[in-house]
């Protein structure tokens, strides 16, 4: 038995084949590596594979640049997942008030999240570099080293440009949450007398848990996933290493030094953390509707 | 890291021989591998003086060999050239020929099975040996004696300085006081106090693995009067000639007379650093915008200019396993490095080729073009990277420890080199 | 569906806060619209600065230099960059890639959201956790094992097909259309099942035309991977002449840019090239992309 309606097979069969290509056999593919001695050799060039069970592994936990690029994510999370939260939710809910502007605000908000980073990256290098606008403007207070050579003011910066470029979509997200909350607790919020303040403490942030669930979880895989922004704005993890990530050790390691089997295993560490993330994301929003 | 060594050495055999194997089996059966002949493909470097090189010679040997075509395309050059190579090995996609293989990824493609071993064709190590001398030739050997690189072509590198910003500082522009550490710290000083410019120097302060060729290894060269990084696996950076290196670049940055920040322009043309540590290319490029003068690197306690080695920035050439003609590829290459190609290059690039006979056979040019011939002259006294399996990974390894020790100045020098030389040594003889 | 509809909610619901307008509600109501303000500014002054920097003959990183000097003034950057890249075939890469990725998505996105939200078949759940998990797995991770299949196995380096292939059917749209179509009421599918229409008929005539916004919501949130993803094409091509924009502008950034005379604006030339047609794509579908599209999607 195929089920009711069988032909739904047919029509998934182009999706599940290429979720097959593209995400379980490269999936199973990294894991296989991650355990076993590999390199990339030209075609036709067959070397032993042997098992090294956790050497990888090992290789990995006892570098300090690995752990180090853990931390700086933990670090970009520190600063952009509160940032993002806080900013996306007063900036939806004042939009959601706002009577006039409202389609030129929503373009202004979005246009960064459009833009590819490589086009943004350029301007905020030459915004923030030891002879720019921002420096210029702020004089005397200005960092010494400047921000992107400044060790504690890499990272910060880079998790600030993260959460201004991707602000727009979370607005976004927080402003359908928003419409999701009926009217009537706000109107009996407003008879007992209750102010602004606490009718927004009270109503919309609880109101808006589970879109704050997911703004949360997206913000920190993006966090996980951090690469192009370290790669082009510290030509690769500087100053001093201080903003390295872990895909961005993945891809030195993989590609640049030809250790692919060590960057699988990061990459498994990685994903390894997301899934755990993701699985406490989700136990406490579920927690918190009971 | 160091767990997976043997298997490594291990599976780096089987490739090599595996190698062999299959370059035999393509030529039809015999030993040899060079004799299949037909169409190639090369690669050459993207710059406009070396386009025109290529194309002339490609030219050249297409107009005498019709049933031998060969084509030529360009690959981008710098930062990303060691990585496409790599990956298009990978992918089974390179050409015959590349006339722009780093000898610091050739242990790599080795290991990758991607590099032909030039001493299969009969003539191989002789033309090699011959053209470049035996000594020379030698640094380009691979662990198993064997080459899989043909040496091509060397830059020098040497200082420029601008010449307008040291009369403003006031330093004699004719014999500025650059030769040992001593004077090179107390020039940068005055140009700096000056103000004449906002940096003495200013080489790259980025991680990248290849930025010690431009600020390190050059001076480490010529204090060590010619010794690689790493010399029969253990690295030698370590060492008093090499802590006094080390130690003069601390200095120079701690005293702010060298930017730590990555700059986006040519700091040297535009007259942000009074000086520059550059190769014969320079001359071209510099010609009009900056009045220059050149001096060899310093070192410790100053050496007679016709003493100082320095660092070679060699770019060579790989001819790749997956070339269905090699007969015609290596062909092709001896023409490419003949005496007469060998003499365009240097007309049209001013760049060296890696020939014993440099200085003598193209005495002419050399009278003629007397700024070339202080490069000529250096050519003969240079230093390669060694030729050793995790290049890449040591260099990057060297770099980390310089960021944070000499650039940021956060670690010590001494005990975070004598780490990195531990980290190194391991890398080194996995080969 | 329609973002009339969408528009009167929100102002209804922008109402009850304006119930009872006193002096204190006032001052928020100021203190709410500075923040807007001053949230659109720090959005966009980094595109004016964009334009203005790329337009300027002399780098000026002062003060003065963020605005217009008709002394300064240039479209020299944008010949400067387009004599080292060639930007319209860097343009048309750009396109094409993206290009195949929308098609893909809308086409097989389309047939496999429907079977997800009204088909009953063997193996659904399936499918469905799979969509899912491909969420959270970094792309990162697979992206070498993916690099020596599509490279070496399929031998589709330096080709469109391997650029597209990783991207072709975008997971996130496709859990948009499976939305979509399960908030469509089910009497609807059964009176055309009734009428004998096939399953084909009844998406391509029925469901279909009635999710329009979502495939205007999946074409917009498709758009910005692909045109934007700078790492899997920088990996796969490396023939300049196959190479979408973002990946050419990145290596003229990272190798070329110190060689001319004027880097920065070379560099804000190329950004400006590549922002515009995303936002100018995005301003003129703007109207479509309303918050209730992917409202719906985040309560699934």
């Amino acid at each position: 038995m195929l089920g009711r309606q069988p032909i739904g097979l047919l029509f998934s069969a182009p999706y599940v084949a290429f979720l097959l290509v593209v995400f379980a056999i490269p999936l199973g593919f990294a894991v296989w590596m991650s355990f076993h001695d590999f390199f990339f050799t030209a075609p036709g060039v067959a070397v032993p594979h042997p098992f090294v069970g956790f050497d990888n592994y090992r290789a990995v936990l006892s570098d300090p640049a690995v752990l180090s690029s853990f931390a700086h994510v933990g670090v970009f999370m520190l600063i952009n997942v509160p940032l993002t939260v806080i900013l996306a939710l007063v900036l939806a809910a004042a939009l959601n008030r706002a009577i006039r502007g409202r389609v030129f605000l929503r373009v202004a908000f979005y246009v960064p999240y459009v833009t590819a980073s490589v086009a943004v990256v350029g301007v905020w290098l030459y915004l923030f570099n030891s002879g720019g606008l921002v420096n210029k403007v702020l004089g005397p207070l200005a960092p010494d080293p400047s921000w992107l050579v400044n060790s504690t003011w890499a990272m910060p910066l880079i998790a600030l440009f993260v959460t201004w470029k991707q602000l727009g979509f979370f607005i976004l997200l927080y402003l359908a949450a928003l419409q999701n909350i009926p009217k009537e607790l706000y109107e009996s919020a407003a008879t007992d007398g209750a102010g602004t303040w606490r009718t927004f403490w009270s109503i919309t942030v609880p109101g808006v848990r589970s879109a704050t669930g997911l703004v949360v979880l997206l913000a920190m895989i993006t966090g996980a996933n951090l690469f192009t922004e370290p790669y082009l704005f510290t030509g690769g993890g500087g100053p001093d290493g201080a903003s390295t990530s872990p895909v961005l050790l993945m891809y030195q390691k993989g590609i640049l030094q030809g250790n692919p089997d060590v960057a699988a295993a990061i990459g498994v560490i990685l994903t390894v953390i997301v899934l755990i993330i993701g699985a406490v994301n989700r136990w406490i929003s579920e927690r918190g509707e009971r | 890291m160091t767990i997976r060594h043997p298997r490594i050495l291990a599976a780096a055999a089987v490739a090599g021989s595996l190698l062999l194997a299959a370059c035999g089996s393509s030529s039809g059966g015999s030993t040899a591998a060079g004799t299949t002949t037909g169409p190639i493909t090369v690669w050459y470097s993207n710059n406009a003086a070396e386009i025109e090189w290529a194309k002339q010679a490609i030219a050249g040997w297409n107009a005498a060999h019709a049933d031998q075509q060969v084509t030529g395309n360009e690959i981008p050059a710098g930062k990303s050239s060691e990585e496409t190579i790599g990956a298009a090995i990978t992918a089974g996609t390179t050409p015959c020929l590349i006339f722009n293989t780093a000898p610091a990824a050739v242990s790599g493609f080795q290991k990758q099975g991607g590099l032909v071993d030039l001493n299969t064709f009969a003539d191989g190590a002789s033309y090699i040996e011959s053209r470049s001398g035996t000594d020379v030739a030698k640094q380009y050997q691979s662990a198993d004696g064997h080459y899989y690189q043909l040496p091509w072509k060397s830059n020098p590198v040497m200082i420029f300085f601008n010449k307008k910003i040291f009369a403003k500082a006031g330093i004699d522009t004719k014999k500025p006081p650059l030769a040992t550490y001593a004077e090179f710290l107390a020039t940068s000083k005055k140009i700096v106090a000056s103000k004449a410019a906002q940096y003495a120097i200013y080489p790259s302060p980025s991680a990248d693995f290849y930025q010690p060729w431009f600020d390190f290894y050059p001076m480490y060269a010529a204090a060590t009067g010619g010794k690689q990084l790493v010399v029969d696996g253990k690295s030698g950076f370590t060492s008093a000639e090499g802590m006094k290196v080390i130690n003069f670049w601390k200095q120079l940055y701690a005293d702010k007379l060298a930017g730590t920040e990555v700059y986006q322009g040519d700091s040297f043309a535009e007259g942000k650093a009074a000086m520059s540590t550059v190769g014969p290319w320079a001359i071209s490029t510099y010609k009009g915008k900056v009045d220059w003068g050149v001096v060899p690197v310093p070192t410790p306690d100053g050496m007679a200019a016709d003493q100082v080695h320095t660092f070679s920035d060699a770019k060579n050439v790989g001819l790749y396993s997956s070339c269905k003609a090699k007969g015609t590829a290596w062909e092709f290459l001896k023409f490419a490095t003949s005496q007469e190609q060998d003499g365009k290059l240097l007309d049209l690039t001013g760049q060296m080729p890696i020939r014993t006979d440099l200085t003598t056979t193209y005495a002419d040019y050399l009278k003629a073009n007397p700024d070339y011939q202080l490069f000529a002259d250096q050519a003969a006294r240079t230093v390669e990277v060694p030729n050793v399996a995790n290049s890449v990974e040591i260099w990057t390894t060297f770099r980390a420890a310089w960021t944070s020790s000499v650039i940021f100045g956060k670690t010590d020098p001494t005990s975070t080199f004598t780490d990195a030389a531990t980290k190194i040594d391991q890398l080194a003889a996995s080969s | 569906m329609t973002d009339t509809v969408q528009e009167t909610a929100v102002q209804e619901n922008a109402d009850p806060s304006q119930v009872g307008v006193g002096p204190p509600k006032r001052a928020l109501g100021i203190l709410s619209t500075v923040a807007l303000v001053v949230a659109a500014v720090v959005s966009l002054f980094p595109f004016y600065y964009m334009v203005v920097g790329s337009l300027q003959s002399e780098p000026n990183s002062g003060v003065s230099g963020a605005f217009p000097n008709p002394g300064n003034l240039t479209l020299g950057n944008f010949s400067a960059i387009d004599d080292r890249i060639d930007l319209v075939t860097a343009l048309v890469n750009s396109g094409i890639f993206t290009g195949g990725v929308l098609l893909c998505t809308l086409f097989f996105g389309v047939l496999v959201g429907y079977a997800l939200a009204r088909l009953q078949f063997r193996g659904r759940g399936i499918v469905f956790a799979m969509l899912l998990l491909v969420q959270v797995v970094p792309f990162q991770l697979l992206m070498i094992p993916l690099y020596v299949l599509i490279a070496r196995d399929y031998g589709l380096s330096d080709n469109y097909l391997g650029m597209i292939l990783p991207f072709a059917i975008n997971s996130t749209a496709v859990f948009i259309f499976r939305q979509y179509f399960l908030q469509l009421p089910a009497e609807l599918f059964d009176a055309a099942r009734i009428d004998g229409a096939g399953e084909i008929r009844t998406l391509w005539s029925i469901a279909l035309p009635l999710v329009r916004p979502a495939m205007l919501t999946a074409v917009l949130l498709t758009f910005i991977g692909p045109w934007n993803e700078f790492l899997w094409p920088f990996l796969i091509t490396k023939d300049p002449a196959k190479q979408p924009l973002a990946v050419a502008l990145a290596n003229y950034i990272s190798t070329v840019a110190s060689s001319v005379a004027n880097p920065f604006g070379a560099i804000l030339a190329g950004a400006v090239v590549l922002a515009a047609p995303a936002v100018a794509l995005f301003i003129a579908f703007q109207r479509h992309f309303v918050s209730t599209d992917l409202g719906s999607g985040v309560k699934g």
